[in-house]
This record gives structure tokens, sequence and C-alpha cells, in this order.
């Protein structure tokens, strides 16, 4: 090795992250010198895995990815890379990945008891075609179903929505985002009218104070609060507060470390804003002006099967979202009840701590920024959870401006961008429209240019719905795309598992590796994944990130939007449409839904001349225009003029993403607010202007108790949830050798006393039994999360430690998100 | 010494500023690791290696020392491009 070369290597080394680090050095950066000579392409992209969207370079050499790096001038991460993103060139070479379809067969033929067999795309089309035409057959739309996904890019959402509602009248349609942030969405509907927040992450640089609500942005969010760690640190006076059920990395940051007792953030919740209002420092010219009052319908249940003894007890279940109206008055008396030293006692706080953090939310002088993301929306009332946090900013009016603002986060890439804007939810259209509303089904018609009158309005199966009626034989076709449901889902051995092996059913799995979900499947069809096709992601601030086909895809592999054109070929609208209605539209007769939907003149509008030089666009190749292009261009036009601005699509090819409302080639920070955003009514100074009275908001809503606590016999609170170096359930980072490495298998996280009255060593094998299943794994009661006494955490990344089995299926009622935080478990060692 | 490796990669570390000394001295006795500069409350780090899982396994390591906050890998070099990305 040459001393000399090496020392120059070094020094640029040093130099770039320097330069990242916003540090001074004597060195001249000159970032990628050596790589050039090693003739990588360097191309942006943003990163595959959570919602941050940090962008990394691409380095693709001999058709492979080969290198990625931070994008220095991405302003999400500026050139930062957490260890998952630093290994992204790897994600796409694991050695099982999947390059040909996958069909069960026997003798030569469908079978689903049989064994998996390579077929050919032709034959595995056929199959599902003619397994969806039995189906249609029998049960109408209803009898059919499609669990996509927030890592889905745009236009496969979009894809995917048009032929589910427009193609199949099919509104059956949802994605694992409803696992990860239905909540959240609901809350930002019934509180401002319009999805997603409202401000955006240049807020960590402005904010004084930064409270997690369960989340651990540590880990799972690591880019983000590196942001946080460099304002804290520099900022004098600058406050963290870390609120979980166990103490984890965010609190070593964290002034004010606070472990709670699970669900009782509802009731620390009403005591800030009983603390806000009786201490007189409510913004009553901001409430005066902005909201209104509301109160929640109560008693409302835990989601779970119509049957069940919860459900049936709860008084409010048939209405779970109703609201009444109330004021300012009744509200500040209902607070009132939340105490201080009753919420102490609840939640198991120190009466000092809540009242350090409610003073936090209450002084008018500091600005406040909240963040969340699976503690609140998994969570029974994960709805009233997020409204409640909104309650604080509106009541102090410390929102939409710099620095101020409640911020929901995101754990999918495309979670925003996709599944909410594209509106792949089963009540959902796209730009925040719903499909029970005539006027929105009337607008999608007309932007789709298909007949009046076609689109199905009644909302179709949520994911836990999708599940419990496969079980139930109600739902006998369901095609999953970008997701691993049977690792995800909860209680998955009693409902998800048993759905997918139901011998009525046939289950077809789009991936890029042989998951849980996709061997349990009856057809595989092999996936393009992230820079083997050209894509598109929304990330957790509004911005909307675009990159290039950079590699080819392995073998037969293909892009998801390719598998969902391509197999609207096989049906006509004859076979899939009323009668009745193609009387009354001859036109659309001897149509194929691939003509319809896709040849419509609007997707197919842009010639493959507009593709950009320099790259492969596989898909758009194979059908003979810029589909890519055509798709997005359709889809932005539901949101241009309303507040859902979408740019131009060559500009995203050249910008490192745009917030939207992009309005006049401008991107928007903050929303809501007058000189930010355009939307905003001259004069007004704040206008929530996705509700028609343009306020926001203030819900009254009361602590109620957990689907399932612990008791005698059931006598740990279960938690689970991701770590930091796996991205939700493995199939990616655990085929990346450094990550496996660095955290193989899941564990038990325990509190060392609690082992040691159970007579448990460290590393110890145990079962984790539920009243619903049971899993064998180990305990660890050190390290990184230190639980206080009766709760464990699990993680959910590994496939052979399927903690989903043991978890309930109680969703929040009103979301239908399940509560992946809260159940009871006991723990029993393994005898050796 | 043995001979680190063809893997040349940059980290940022960071620690509130009372640890950033101690911080960087226990970094610095990290084999093939060495602190290029540093500022109130971050460390740049350079780290040599056979293959990226080195560097990996280096860099959880650091994020695993006392009073460490929050450890980035930034930048990795390869000698000889054969190796890049290497397990």
């Amino acid at each position: 090795m040459n001393p000399t070369r090496r020392q120059i290597l070094k020094t640029q080394a040093a130099a770039v992250a320097a330069s990242a680090a916003g540090i001074v050095t004597p060195a001249d950066a000159q970032p990628l010198t050596g790589a050039d000579t090693l003739h990588i392409k360097w191309s942006k992209a943003p990163c595959r895995f959570c919602g941050t969207g940090c962008g990394v370079m691409v380095g693709v050499k001999d058709d492979r990815v080969v290198a990625t790096h931070g994008d220095a001038l991405a302003e999400v991460n500026r050139g930062l890379n957490c260890v998952k993103g630093y290994f992204l060139s790897k994600i796409m070479y694991g050695a099982d990945r999947l390059t040909r379809p996958l069909l069960r067969k026997r003798d030569g033929v469908y079978d689903k008891e049989g064994a998996f067999e390579p077929v050919s795309w032709d034959e595995a089309f056929d199959v599902m075609a003619s397994q969806v035409k039995r189906i249609l057959k029998e049960k109408g739309p209803t009898g059919i179903a499609m669990f996509g996904s927030g890592q889905w890019t745009i236009w496969e959402g979009y894809a995917a929505t048009k032929l589910m509602r427009a193609g199949f009248l099919s509104n059956n349609l949802d994605p694992n985002a409803r696992h990860c942030m239905a909540s959240a969405a609901y809350a930002l509907m019934r509180t401002f009218g319009m999805d997603e927040p409202m401000g955006c992450y240049d807020d960590f640089e402005q904010a004084d104070v930064f409270v997690l609500w369960g989340s651990n942005m540590a880990e799972m969010h690591p880019i983000l609060w590196t942001r946080i760690t460099d304002r804290r640190l520099s900022t004098p006076d600058c406050k963290v507060v870390v609120l979980s059920t166990f103490t984890n990395r965010s609190s070593d940051l964290a002034d004010l470390p606070i472990v709670f007792k699970p669900g009782t953030d509802l009731a620390i919740l009403n005591y800030i804003a009983n603390h806000i209002i009786s201490s007189g420092r409510v913004n009553q010219r901001f409430i005066r002006d902005h909201t209104l009052f509301l109160k929640a319908q109560t008693d409302i249940g835990y989601g779970l099967r119509p049957d069940h003894p919860l459900e049936v007890a709860a008084k409010g279940a048939a209405d779970p979202a109703a609201t009444t109206t109330t004021d300012f008055d009744s509200y500040a008396a209902f607070v009132k009840d939340y105490t201080l030293q009753k919420v102490a006692a609840l939640s198991g706080v120190e009466p000092e701590m809540l009242h350090e953090l409610a003073e936090l939310y209450a002084d008018p002088k500091r600005k406040v920024v909240s963040l969340w993301t699976m503690g609140f929306n998994q969570h029974v009332r994960g709805v009233w959870a997020n409204q409640l946090v909104y309650n604080l900013h509106l009541l102090t009016g410390k929102i939409s401006e710099p620095g101020n603002g409640p911020f929901s986060l995101t754990g999918q890439p495309s979670a925003c961008g996709t599944a909410r804007e594209v509106g792949t939810f089963a009540h959902r259209l796209p730009a925040d429209m719903l499909v029970a509303n005539p006027e929105h089904r009337k607008h999608a018609e007309a932007i789709w240019q298909v007949p009046a009158g076609l689109l199905n309005p009644v909302p179709g199966y949520h994911a836990v719905q999708q599940d419990r009626m496969l079980k139930d034989g109600k739902l006998n076709f369901l095609w999953v795309q970008v997701n691993n449901n049977l690792q995800a889902a909860p209680n998955s051995a009693n409902e998800t598992w048993l759905g997918y092996r139901n011998p009525q059913n046939f289950i077809v799995v789009s991936d890029a590796y042989p998951t849980v979900t996709a061997k349990a499947a009856d057809l595989i069809l092999p996936s393009a994944m992230w820079v083997e096709k050209e894509g598109a992601y929304g990330n957790a601030e509004r911005r909307t990130q675009f990159w290039h086909q950079l590699a080819p895809p392995p073998g037969e592999a293909r892009s998801d939007v390719w598998q969902l054109m391509e197999f609207s070929k096989r049906f006509t609208t004859e076979e899939v449409w009323p009668a009745e209605l193609l009387a009354a539209n001859p036109d659309f007769r001897g149509k194929t839904l691939h003509e319809v939907l896709f040849r419509n003149g609007s997707v197919d509008k842009f010639p493959l001349t507009d593709l950009a030089t320099g790259y492969a666009c596989h898909d758009s190749q194979l059908v003979g225009f810029y589909l890519q292009k055509g798709l997005f261009e359709e889809y932005a036009a539901f949101g241009r003029g309303h507040g859902h601005d979408l740019g131009a699509f060559d500009t995203y090819h050249q910008v490192r993403g745009l917030r939207w409302p992009v309005v006049g080639g401008n991107e928007t920070r903050w929303r809501y607010r007058e000189g930010h955003d355009p939307y905003v009514t001259p004069g007004q100074g704040v206008q929530f202007y996705g509700r028609p009275d343009g306020r926001a908001v203030i819900l009254s809503a009361p602590y109620e108790p957990p689907a399932e606590s612990p008791d005698a016999e059931f006598n740990f609170w279960l938690v689970t949830g991701r770590v930091l170096e796996h991205w939700h359930s493995g199939s990616m980072t655990m085929r990346v050798p450094e990550l496996y490495r660095a955290f193989p298998g899941g564990r038990v996280f325990m509190n060392a006393l609690d082992a040691r009255r159970l007579r448990i060593n460290q590393g110890a094998e145990v079962q984790v039994i539920s009243r619903r299943g049971i899993i064998r794994s180990r305990i660890e009661t050190r390290g990184r999360n230190r639980m206080p006494s009766g709760v464990i955490f699990v993680p959910w990344f590994d496939a052979s430690q399927l903690i989903n089995q043991v978890t309930l299926d109680a969703t929040d009622p009103i979301s239908k998100q399940a509560d992946f935080k809260k159940c009871a478990v006991k723990i029993v060692p393994v005898a050796v | 010494m043995s001979e680190p490796g063809g893997h040349i990669s940059s980290a940022i570390v960071t620690a509130r500023p009372e640890d950033v000394a101690t911080v960087a001295t226990l970094i610095a006795k990290l084999p093939h690791t060495e602190v290029h500069a540093r500022s109130a409350t971050r460390i740049v780090v350079v780290m040599e290696a056979a293959d990226s899982a080195a560097l990996a396994d280096r860099l959880t390591v650091i994020a695993a020392l006392p009073r460490v906050l929050a450890a980035m890998m930034v930048f990795e070099q390869v000698l000889n491009d054969e190796s890049i990305g290497a397990a």
C-alpha cells in the first residue's frame, strides 16, 4: 500500500465528514475523486428505508450498485447516513433474491397444497386472472382485495388504486401503512381537514423544546435525532423531553426522561391542557379566531371482532368517530378532573416531572415541537392521543410557524407520498378525498375518464378486517405487494395465517425476497426493488423525491407498476363492470381494463423521447410510452389548485425533493401561516383552510384503559417495536451481513430485577406466552433498552421469532390501526 | 499493528461539550481509528479496515461507548474496487 495515497484518502474522508459536521479543517475536500477513478457513475436517490427521506448518492458500476453515501446536497441529511443507509447498496443482492414467478403446483397444475414451481409470467397471470374471475362471479367486488404499502412508489400506489377502484370496482385496497400511521392520518383529517404535518424538518433548528411522545428517534430516526442533538447541544436552555414506557437510547440526551405506564399518555396530555388553562396561559386570541371545540364519543370499544365481550359491552362502539359540539368552558371543566396528583398516580410519573413538562408547553416564550410515531399511532386510542397533543399546540397557538408545531413522523419511505397522498386506504381517493363522498367520486371519475357513477361508494376492508374476512371465507383473493404482512399483522397465528391458508382463498405476494408472507402464498411474483426501477417517494415533511432506474432488475423480476398494468390486460369491461352501466356507456364495451385505465390518452401521453438521457427505464421501454410521467401527471391533477399541488415531473428529477404544496415552483415549509403558505387568505394570519370554517378542532376526550392489561397470570406488559439495525420485518436488512451480525436475533428486553425474581439469567431462553400464542426468545437485561419492572420489549424484525403470534388484534376503533404496544404476557423459562 | 486493510471510512460522533474530550480519547484508543478534528460537540473519526463489515462493527462499538449521543457514518473510500462493498 502506498502510504502517501492512503494518507491522502484518509484526509479526504475526514474532510467530507468535517464538512458534513460543519467543522472547518485545513484539508481541501474533493469528495469522490477516488471513486471517479474507479469508473463509478453516481446518481441521487432517496433512501429505501424509513420515512425520514435521506438523500443518498448511489454508485453504479457494470449495471450493479456498488456503493452509496450520504448526499451532501440533500437538505434532510446533509451528507450523513445511519448504519442502515450506509449499507443500502447491499439490500438488492441477498443470495435468495426472487427472480422468477413461483406457483404452488401438483401434477403440473395449480394446487393450494402443492409445492412452489417456477412458471412464466403468462402462466402466473393466467392462473391469477382465472381465480379473480371466478371469485368476482361468486362474490362480486368485495370478494377480492389488495394489500399494498407505504413502500410503493407513488405511481405504483396510484396504478393500484386506479385498477382496484375504477377497474375492479372494489375499495378493498389498504396499505400496510394502516399498521403504521392510520391514527395520525385520521387525527389530522379530524383536526385540520387535511392530512400531513403543517411544519417541516426546518423546525428542528428553531425549536426551544423537543418532546418525544413514545418515540425513540435515536434508533428509529437517527439522522433527524442528530439534528435535534445538534440543536440541544448548541443552544443554551434548549430542552429535550423523552416520554416512553421504557428507558431507551433517546433518553440519554433527555433533560427530562419520563417513563410512564402504558396507555396513560392520554391522561398526561389532558393534565397538561388542564395546567395550561388553570395557569392562565391559554392564547385566547388564537383559540377565539382559529379553533372550535368538539367532544368525542366515549366508551368506543377496541376494534376487536364484534362478538368479543369488550365490544358487546362498549356503549359507544357503534359510532366511535362521532363528536358533538362543545365550548371552551365545558372543555376546561372536563380537563380540570386531570389533576397533577391523580395523573401522577395513574401514570407512575413523579409529579415534579409532569409539572415541569406542562410548564414547557405552557410557557409562551418557549417554542415547542412535539414528535411521535408508533407510540401514539399503535394505540387503541391512537386518534385521540394524536388529537390531544394537537390540543396543546392549539391552546397555546404554538403551531404552523418556524420552531413551533406538532410533528407526526412516519416509518416508511412513502407512507405520506403514496399511502396517504395517493389515497390507497380502503376509504380514500387521491388528495385527501373520500370514496363515500359523491362529489369526490365524481371528480375522480372525471380525471380518470371513466363513466359517471362507476366508482363504489362503500369503503372497503381495512388491514385487520382483510385478515378476518379471509379467515371467514368472505374475502377469497388477496394480492400483497411490497410488504410482509404475515410477520407484521397482529395475532397472526389465529387470524392472518388461517386466512392465507383457507382452502377457498388464492393469495398472491409480489416481493423481492421469500418472506414468511411469500412462503404462505399460492403465487409469488418477483419484484424489482428501489433503483431497479424509476421511482418517487414522499417523506414525513411533505417532500416528494424522485430517482431514475440505475440498475437492471435480476432475472425476470419486474416492477410492481408493470405487474399491475400487465395484469389489467386480462380483463374486459364486460367481465367486471355492471351491464347497465356499459349499456349507458357503449364506448367502453369490448375494451380491456388496460386500455380504459392506462391507454386513456393521459397515462400514455408522454413518448419515450421524454426519458432522461443516460438512464434506462425498463417499464416504459416495455410498454412503449413514459408511463411514470403519465401516471404522475394524471395523479397530480387531483391535487393541483386546492392545497396539494405537486411540481412538474421533470423538475423532481433535478432537485433534492420539494415540499408540497408547490405553487409557482416554490415549496411550502409551514402550512396554514400567512407569509409561508400561499393558500392562506391575506390578512388572516393563520387559516386552517382544510376545514370549511377555517378552524382547527380542540377535542375533549378522556383517558380510557387499554384492551388488555397484565393480571395475576399474564403479568407483564408486552411492547413491540424496532431496533436501529433492522428495518421493520427485516426482509432487507437481515440480508445485509453487517446488519445481521450487529443484531442477529430478536431478544426479550427485561428489567434485571424482574429476571432475578424469575430466576432467569441474561441470555437465557424463555417462552413469551399470551392468550393467543407463544414464541421462544432470549432474555436481555442489559444493553440499549432499560425496562421498568413489569414491562418487556420484543422487536419484531426476526422471522424466526414471530412476536405477532403473541400480540392482540385490538385496534383503534376510529383509525382501525392495531395496538402493538400493549398486551399482557407471561414469561416462562425454557427448561434445559 | 497489523495491516489495516483497504477500506477507509469517516464518521461523525456527537457528545455533550463536557464529554467530547473524554470520548475522543476513548475513540483514539481503538485500533486503526483516528480522531481528525473536533468541535464543541462533534468528533470527526477516520477508520480503516479490511472490509465494510469491520467498519460497521467499529461504528457499533463507538456508538456504545459511554457518553456518545450519536455516531453516524459519512463516507467510505476503497483503495481497490474489487473489495468495494465487500462483507
